[in-house]
This record gives C-alpha cells, structure tokens and sequence, in this order.
C-alpha cells in the first residue's frame, strides 16, 4: 500500500491487470501505451505489443513511446510493418485485447472520440481528433478495454457520435452486423472500473475509487448505472509499482 | 516522372507542383509530418485543398485550416497530441469553413491502398454500425457480402493529385528510402497519387547507395516529382533515426493554436517571416537555443546486425553442362 499515488497511476495499475501474460494487445494512443509497457515489465513479460504505427513486439519498449508509431517502439522490435499490415491482424480476429481511449461513453460501451454536439449542425459540434484506430480497435478485437475519464457528460445514455462500437442498442446487434470481435469488456475511469452484463450488455459498476463510493460514481454517471452485488473498493496500488510506472514515465508526459 | 535530377527549393516544388483546388495526400503520421512543406504551402497561400490521410499529428493540418487553405479533409484522426484538441479544425468546422469526412485508420488506410491498387474500393471490417458510416457517405458504404450475404463496409479509393512527404533519405532522381516501417500509408498514399509526389528528406544520397539496398525504397522514382533537401523538415515532428518529437515546441505551438486571437500571430512569426524552412530552424535556435534542438537528437548505435547480401546467380555456368538423365530420365 502506498500513501501518494496519482489518479492516472492508479489507473494504469489497475488496467495493466486486466492483460494476462502471452496476450497480443493492439494499444492506442495515450494510457494505453503506459499500461502495455507496465504489464510487460510486471506480470505480462510474454505479451505482444502491437501499434498502429507498424510496430509488432515481445518486448517492452527501452523507453516511453509519447506516440504509437514512436521511433522506440521499432527499436529492437519484432517486425516493423505499416499500418495496413498491423491493423489487419485485427480485420483477422488475431488480436486479443484492442486497448483504447474516448472521450464519452454510453451504457452499451459505445465510445465517442469524434467529439460533442450535433454533427449534423456544425455550428454546435465540438471536434476532437477522430476515430483513429479507435473504431477498428473496437470492432474487431477479441476484447476491448478502455481507459477514460468520468463525469456525468462523459458517461451519458447515448453518444452524440458513435466511433467506436461496444454493444450498439443490446444484445445481439453486433452479430448481425457481422462484427467478429467480442466487444467491450472492462473500463477503467477516472472513478471506477466497469464490467459488462452478459445478459443486458448493459455496464455495470465493479469497482470504486478509493475515496469514492457506488453512489458517488453514479452521480457522475448520466444514464442508470447498476452496480455488481459484490461492487466493492479498487485495491491501492503499491510502492513498488508505483515507483515502477515513474519509472516508465519519469517526466510524467502522461502521468501527471 | 522522367530519369533526372529533380532536386529544387521547397519553394520551387510546391510552387510547380502544389495548385489551388489540389486533393493532397499528407504525408507521415504522429511522426515523420511533412512539415517544412506544410509551411511553404501556407506561405504560398494555396487554396481549396483537400486533405487525404489516415492520421496527422503536430498540428500541421491545424496550422493548414487556420491560413485558410483547406476545403476539404478525408481522415480518421487530427490534432496537435501536445495541445489535446484540433483547435483550429475545430473551428473552422464550426464556422462551416471546412467538411471533415472521418474514416477509421483501418478505412482511411484501405482507401488508399485503394487508390495504390488502381481499384474503385476495398471491403473493411470496422465502420458498420456506427455514426462513421452514417455521416461521411462520400467514402464509405455498406452492402451485402455478393458471396455470402453479410454485411460488409465498403471504402471508395481515395486518390490524390499530388503527395507531399518527409523521409529520411532520398536521391536525386527521386527513389525514396526511410526504414522503421515503411512510411506507415506513405506508400499508398504517394504512389496512389495521380501526378506524383514532393518529397522532403533529410539527406540526399546517391541512386547507387540506394540501388545496394532496394528493399529500402517505399517510392520509385517515376512516382517523384520533386526532390528537396530540407533537413529538420518534420519538425517539430519526429523524424526516425534524426531527431525525436519536440514536445516543448508541440506545446507552445499548441498555445497558439487554442486561440483563434494568437494563432494568426504563429503563423506571422514562424511561416510568413521565415524565407524557407532554414529560417524557421534559424529562428528557433535564436529563440530557444541550439541545445533545444540537440536535445532532441536520438539514442544511436542502433545498426542492424542482420547481413543482407543481394548476390545473384549466373546462369550462364551451364553453358555445356549436359542434361542430368538417370535410369528414368534420359536425355
């Protein structure tokens, strides 16, 4: 246990579990690039990391990727391919965790990285960068987790746009889509971490912040957020893998 | 592109090569932007270009918007990373200045491939079902699988007239050569393009270095039409193998960018001031010191281990060899 941590360590730490060892993991850009570097250098050493960038490899990178086609991610890498060789791997259904971003999020897992407002009325839409990866990442990984932050127009009924698809409107809409990748499968926010409900597909609170509690988190959750029964409070990260991530990210480019 | 020396001034290439109303592919991707080439279109005040790639970091397509010479952009992610938000794409589009045709890396990546394949489309998975397809009808659309009656999204060719790109290496006639991943969609995009490509690069080698290494060369030279030498021509970008990403510059680039007040005033200081791109370079070592720039020089000693030899076999050695026969097999 360790008295200071930040929000994003505790985030990255908590996420990183999320990845078992010998799992090929597409990471985007951002959090997702700290928390593949952390699995590797903890319990996930047989991982495969790949990018949009054209990098394939077994090893952690020798130092912090700030992008996803960063000169570190193809030194001493596996394979260095472009972005249509990479990506296909997804198109295959041969990646195992697609490991994503967004900037809002609805109760079926649908995420919004394109931006907020009307798209329709230009005049109220606010642009973010765009999709990215993010869509295909979405649609095809085997799962899909992904990393945000949390307040209640964050975490909302519906997305003013969907990028990236987590189950649609229910159960059964990506299959008849002919989607080959499983959909979401945890988030973790700047509050919580979530799982899915196999049956209604619906989100569903696991884990608090420490600090917070179910109730506060629902608060900042805009459409009718169901806790588990056995939500409970997310383990503190340790010393020791605080100071690793510090480690990985020692000017705190994302981490701050 | 004819077999000569196409080496000129970044003015000169983008002046022949770059016109108003000209579907651009823009080359790179959160590294490798073509930026020295995306100051001179701005100083050149281009006009009605429409924009082609998967993803553009540094806010080079921002500082494009803001001078006014984008109509059109068909991608799947832009922004400055450093600045958090595509400032000036935000309001140009806002302002009804600018239409945005948003795709997926995946879909943006097949369009080209597309268009480097000479066919009309490419089936994707991805896109279906989400607002991507919903709102950028242009480029995408879904249909049943003629084969097996799934739906499947299609993504139209996107082709353009010309390419700009930054590379590492180039010679004069325009073969050109970069390693860790090979341009991530800059092969596409540049051989897909209708007249051609200006390239950028750091340095300017001779056709024989590049000739004992082919599989290094992302784009002949008949796809080339202009051959710059411009070093530091991503930044502040990274350039692989030359420098890293200048996040302290991305970031004060990023300050003006938030401002629809202060960025015209970038735009005055750092393109329209400077005479070509070594000005640019020249005034930020007056600004920020020639160990701004040192500091982003890269971890070297880094050279392949692994020997390539491109040995070839004559077949003239069997000039008077006799047929091999055996009991089955006779002469």
């Amino acid at each position: 246990m360790t008295s200071s941590y930040r929000l994003a360590e505790l985030m990255v730490v908590r996420c990183a579990k999320e990845i078992k060892d010998g799992e090929v993991v597409f990471a985007g850009v951002g959090l997702p690039l700290v928390v593949v570097s952390f699995a590797m250098a903890t319990h996930a050493p047989n991982m495969i990391l790949f990018t949009e960038g054209g990098s394939i490899r077994a090893t952690a990178p020798p130092g912090l990727a700030t992008t996803v086609d960063d000169p570190v991610l193809f030194n001493n890498a596996d394979a260095t391919f472009g972005m249509l060789a990479t990506m296909a791997f997804l198109q295959r259904g041969e990646i195992d965790v697609a490991f994503i971003g967004g900037a809002q999020i609805d109760k079926y897992g649908n995420i919004n990285s394109t931006g907020v407002g009307t798209w329709s009325s230009p005049e109220t839409f606010t642009y973010f960068a765009g999709s990215g990866g993010a869509n295909d990442m979405a649609t095809s990984g085997k799962r899909v987790l992904a990393i945000m932050p949390q307040d209640p127009k964050r975490f909302v009924e519906r997305v003013d746009y969907l990028t990236a698809p987590g189950y649609l409107d229910g159960p059964g809409a990506r299959v008849r889509l002919n989607m080959i990748g499983g959909g979401p499968s945890v988030v973790v926010s700047t509050m919580g971490v979530y799982r899915f409900d196999e049956i209604t597909k619906e989100m569903i609170l696991a884990e608090y912040f420490p600090g917070h509690s179910a109730e506060k988190v629902r608060a900042n959750c805009s459409f009718d957020l169901k806790a588990a029964t056995d939500v409970r409070e997310t383990e503190l990260p340790t010393e020791e893998e605080i100071a690793l991530l510090r480690n990985i990210d020692p000017t705190g480019f994302y981490l701050r | 592109m004819s077999f000569q020396d196409k080496r000129m001034s970044l003015k000169e290439a983008v002046c022949r090569y770059v016109h108003d109303g000209d579907s651009v592919y823009y080359g790179g991707f959160q590294i490798m932007v073509p930026m020295a080439l995306t100051h001179e279109i701005i100083r050149q005040r281009k006009r009605n270009l429409t924009i082609l790639n998967a993803s553009t970091d540094a806010g080079g397509l921002d500082l494009l918007v803001a001078a006014g010479c984008v109509k059109d952009a068909h991608l799947a992610w832009a922004m400055n990373w450093c600045a958090k938000a595509p400032y000036a794409i935000r309001r140009a589009f806002q302002a009804g200045e600018i239409r945005r045709f948003d795709l997926s890396n995946f879909s943006a990546t097949s369009a080209l491939l597309a268009g480097f394949l000479g066919i009309p489309f490419v089936p994707v998975r991805g896109n279906i079902g989400t607002d991507i397809v919903e709102y950028n009808t242009d480029d995408l659309k879904v249909i049943e699988d003629p084969f097996t009656g799934e739906k499947i999204t299609l993504a139209r060719a996107l082709r353009a007239d010309v390419a700009i790109i930054h590379a590492q290496k180039v010679d004069p006639l325009g073969n050109v050569v970069a390693w860790g991943t090979r341009g991530v969609t800059d092969e596409f995009g540049t051989m897909g393009s209708r007249r051609g490509v200006i390239v950028t690069a750091e340095e300017i080698i001779d056709t024989e270095v590049v000739r004992s290494d082919p599989d290094r060369t992302i784009v002949p030279y008949l796809k080339t039409l202009a051959v710059v030498h411009c070093p530091w021509g991503a930044h502040p970008s990274a350039c692989r193998g030359y420098y890293g990403n200048d996040i302290r510059f991305c970031e004060y680039q990023g300050k003006y960018e938030r401002s629809a007040d202060l960025l015209p005033k970038f735009l005055d200081e750092w393109i329209y001031g400077c005479e070509d791109h070594q000005a640019y370079i020249d005034k930020y070592i007056s600004m920020f010191g020639r160990e701004g720039l040192d500091r982003l020089k890269p971890k070297t000693g880094f050279k392949p281990k692994l020997e390539v030899e491109y040995g070839y076999h004559d077949p003239t050695v069997w000039q008077g060899v006799p047929p091999y026969t055996d009991k089955y097999i006779r002469g």
